[in-house]
């Protein structure tokens, strides 16, 4: 993976997620993030951090945006999530949008 | 006409290669065209296919072809009749400017070439022969054929005119692609379909596109008229109307075009004798729907006309858009029968949605609610409500710490103790929104001050209240509750067969200054004149609902609104069996401001009420029909005035067979939400053919039910906050081809689309 194409998200206890830019522009909160013309330093390094995420609950949100670039290529399987991660999955999914 | 004569195309030539000398931007095409036409009897058979240039297309130049062709048609209403010079001076200038170029129609050519000219009967009635214009390259995939177009009814050349021109822009823009030639038997196709009657010839509608790739000139032929149509409109807009429904007609037809059209066509032009070039230009013709669609004047069979072009036309768009800029996007308009969504790109599921689903299997394992925020409450809530699962432990989750919005949209597995057992121990001091429908069983005058009023400050900062149902709740009741909650702004008794008219008064009493919605549905016990007073005292009151209540007269409907209409935006009249036109006119005269009206389930009212709501209403928004016996003429009608705004039209089981063609008329570009239960007419023609990109369309036969049901999860005062729920809204796109997907494509359609519109409305203007 190019340096270019990848963006690299931090979760609250610092633990960094390298993953392509495509996979993360499924969350619209990201994309925005990256793509708004305002200059911010998320743009400009391809870094994002997300203080509130935890590690755990991030990592499955890259899953899922790879899952979800999968399934809209065709490829449609099935995401399971771990019933112990739902609730905070869900809210950190509502905050990014995705 | 000498000057047409002229021209070097023959007026049959067996291979008119001229034709589509449009390549140069003033191609002669239309000469050649033009041609034929001076045969014809009338003068102004021309139909001029507008040249369009291979990028921009100015709508000064079609203004132009459209008022030649208008004077060319002696049939129509043009004053000044331009003989052929103008014409050809038309021509000319076209030849001159570089953005007009001139679409033949190709297509018959074939016919032509092997045996002859095809004759098109202009509009006026001039049988124009065809030809095959087909040049090279040349966008106008036709040949120069002349068009005949027989103009049956007058006053359409204009829009006709339009379309061609329109066409002839698009075609250009495809030019890529449509510089094949066409092959002998396209040719032989003659395609010019040019139905010439909307109204009974449905399938004549042609499919006029250029078979395959090419797009065929055709002109568009006026369809006949309906005076009784056009008699809606008034005679001083019979010209811009005539316009309008050329315009409207022939833009189906330029959008698409395809092998399967030049059949149709063959069978068209079999069935019709007038015939019209057309062509083919996919993003021309969703512009031209579009921008016809804001001007809505013509008769229906030409709205149905068009989308069944357009149905049948599809094709793989060029995605040229009328201004050239060819956004290039490729979209296959193949018709979605039943398709609905394109299978090539599904759009994943959201993790939200996952991530709710997985909880809602699990919710007897969630410990919490604390921190999440009330829309994901809201939606959880909504979710388990719909499956059964909630249950009162959930419940009280909701209700721990300080909460500011419960929204239980169906409470009757609540029973009483449970009831009194988690709001015992609710602190209410933050609450908001309380919303518990169907809580029939659960609440009764007795435990409501233990509970929710407690103590007279127990609801402070309650601005909405729904307790649907709550069929032991009395006036003593609502009292005790009212008086603990002096904030209230919405207050939804629906079905709370109990409350009388004083329980109106009550509400008057204490809440006549601030409050702003009531709704009294189906409350069977109220008597709506004894309510009157305590109605009139609302001073703010903006929705009122009296779904359902019989004793709803014309007389009560003229004091309030006499009294409280100019405040008043919006109105539920449904099922008030008793009201009369004479209602709607008073509604429509005082109440300028009103957004949303549901008028269902109310028989006696007649095609005047239309009227009325079209001159008075003017900001309406949403309009909700259901079984009501109006005629598709004047439902259309009143879209053609107040279209642009409506958002949001429900027409369930409207009395006569809706027609397609009405349903055509739906489409007015702001339109967000299409209810169709029991229109059993709907075909997919109009399903796919429409032209409006974010409607979504509900009630059909082929979508399940169950997906049109969707909690309305909204802060308190926005005003559809209970209507919403008690509405289907289902997010169903049906069948309308490659519009369903937020692609790329679809964006570019619509801007496609939009400037499209612009330039029709443009040459409307003229």
């Amino acid at each position: 993976m190019k340096k270019e194409d990848t963006v690299k998200l931090i979760s609250s206890e610092g633990m960094e997620f390298v993953i392509d830019k495509e996979a993360a522009m499924v969350s619209q909160t990201i994309r925005n993030m990256l793509t708004s013309p305002g200059g911010f330093a998320e743009a400009e390094h391809g870094v994002v951090t997300f203080p509130e995420i935890n590690a755990v609950i991030l990592e499955k949100i890259c899953q899922y945006f790879y899952w979800s670039l999968q399934y809209s290529r065709g490829k449609e399987t099935e995401f399971h999530i771990e019933p112990e991660l739902t609730l905070e999955l869900m809210m950190a999914a509502n905050y990014l949008h995705t | 006409m000498p000057v047409l004569r002229s021209r070097e195309i023959p007026p049959v030539p067996p291979k008119p290669p001229k034709a589509r000398s449009k390549v140069d931007p003033p191609a002669t095409p239309t000469q050649g065209r033009e041609q034929p036409a001076t045969r014809l009897s009338s003068p102004h058979s021309l139909t001029p296919s507008p040249k369009t240039a291979g990028s921009v297309s100015g709508s000064a130049p079609y203004s132009l072809r459209r008022s030649l062709r208008l004077s060319s048609k002696g049939s129509s209403n043009v004053g000044d009749q331009v003989g052929l010079p103008e014409v050809e001076k038309c021509i000319e200038s076209l030849n001159g400017d570089v953005s007009k170029k001139r679409k033949l129609s190709v297509d018959v050519d074939g016919g032509f070439e092997s045996g002859g000219s095809r004759v098109l009967s202009l509009r006026s009635g001039v049988k124009v022969t065809k030809r095959s214009p087909l040049g090279d390259g040349d966008v106008n995939g036709g040949g120069g054929g002349d068009e005949v177009v027989e103009s049956n009814t007058k006053g359409k050349s204009i829009a006709e005119t339009e379309y061609i021109e329109k066409s002839e822009r698009d075609n250009e823009k495809e030019n890529v692609n449509r510089k094949r030639r066409f092959s002998s038997e396209e040719k032989g196709k003659g395609k010019l379909v040019v139905e010439t009657d909307l109204e009974s010839k449905d399938e004549t509608l042609v499919n006029g596109s250029v078979p395959d790739v090419e797009v065929p000139a055709e002109e568009v032929k006026s369809p006949d008229e309906k005076p009784s149509k056009r008699s809606n409109r008034g005679t001083h807009r019979g010209r811009m109307e005539r316009f309008r429904d050329t315009a409207r007609r022939n833009a189906s037809r330029f959008a698409y075009f395809n092998n399967q059209e030049e059949e149709e066509k063959e069978e068209e032009d079999n069935n019709n004798l007038s015939m019209e070039a057309e062509r083919e230009i996919p993003s021309v013709e969703e512009q031209i729907e579009e921008k016809v669609a804001e001007d809505w004047p013509g008769p229906f069979s030409t709205a149905m006309k068009i989308i069944r072009d357009r149905a049948a036309n599809l094709n793989v768009r060029q995605g040229s858009s009328s201004t050239g800029q060819v956004p290039s996007l490729k979209i296959n308009w193949v018709p979605q029968k039943g398709k609905g969504k394109d299978g090539s790109k599904r759009l994943a599921p959201s993790l939200l949605d996952l991530s709710l689903r997985v909880l809602v299997d699990n919710a007897d394992a969630i410990a919490s609610l604390d921190h999440v925020p009330d829309a994901l409450r809201h939606k959880l809530c909504q979710m388990l409500c719909d499956s059964r699962r909630m249950n009162s432990s959930l419940l009280d989750l909701l209700l721990s710490g300080y909460p500011t919005e419960i929204r239980l949209k169906e409470c009757s597995w609540l029973t009483e103790d449970q009831f009194t057992e988690c709001f015992e121990k609710c602190d209410t001091s933050n609450l908001t929104v309380l919303q518990l429908d169907y809580c029939g069983q659960s609440l009764a005058d007795y435990n409501i001050p233990s509970t929710l009023a407690r103590s007279p400050i127990s609801l402070p900062a309650l601005t909405t209240l729904s307790l649907t149902g709550a069929y032991r709740l009395s006036d003593a009741g609502l009292s005790v509750l009212v008086s603990s909650a002096p904030a209230l702004r919405s207050v939804n008794l629906s079905q709370c067969s109990f409350l009388t008219h004083g329980a109106i008064e009550i509400l008057a009493s204490s809440l006549a200054s601030v409050l702003l919605e009531l709704f009294v549905d189906d409350c069977q016990s109220i008597d709506a004149m004894l309510m009157l007073p305590s109605l009139e005292k609302l001073e703010h009151l903006e929705v009122l609902s009296v779904a359902g209540l019989e004793s709803v007269t014309d007389k009560f409907i003229k004091e309030f609104i006499s009294a409280r209409g100019d405040g008043i935006k919006e109105l539920n009249l449904s099922g008030c069996g008793k009201l009369t036109d004479s209602s709607l006119k008073i509604i429509a005269e005082t109440c300028s401001i009103l957004r949303a009206l549901d008028i269902g389930n109310v028989p006696k009212l007649t095609d005047n009420s239309f009227g009325h709501l079209a001159s008075g209403c003017r900001s309406l928004e949403s309009l909700k029909l259901c079984r009501n016996t109006f005629s598709d003429d004047a439902i259309a009608a009143f879209l053609e005035m107040s279209g642009e705004v409506l958002k949001e039209l429900a027409l369930n089981n409207v009395g006569k067979p809706y027609h397609l063609q009405d349903a055509q008329e739906i489409c007015c570009l702001s339109l967000r939400v299409l209810k169709l239960f029991g229109c059993t007419q709907i075909t997919d023609v109009f399903l796919c053919g429409h032209s409006n990109a974010e409607v979504e369309i509900i009630g059909l036969k082929l979508s399940p039910l169950l997906e049109h049901l969707k909690a309305a999860v909204e802060s308190p005062l926005q005003k559809n906050t209970w209507r919403a729920s008690a509405w289907p809204q289902a997010k169903l796109r049906f069948g309308a081809g490659g519009k369903a997907h937020k692609a790329p494509p679809h964006h570019q359609e619509v801007k496609a689309e939009k400037e499209m519109r612009l330039t029709i409305k443009q040459l409307l203007q003229t």
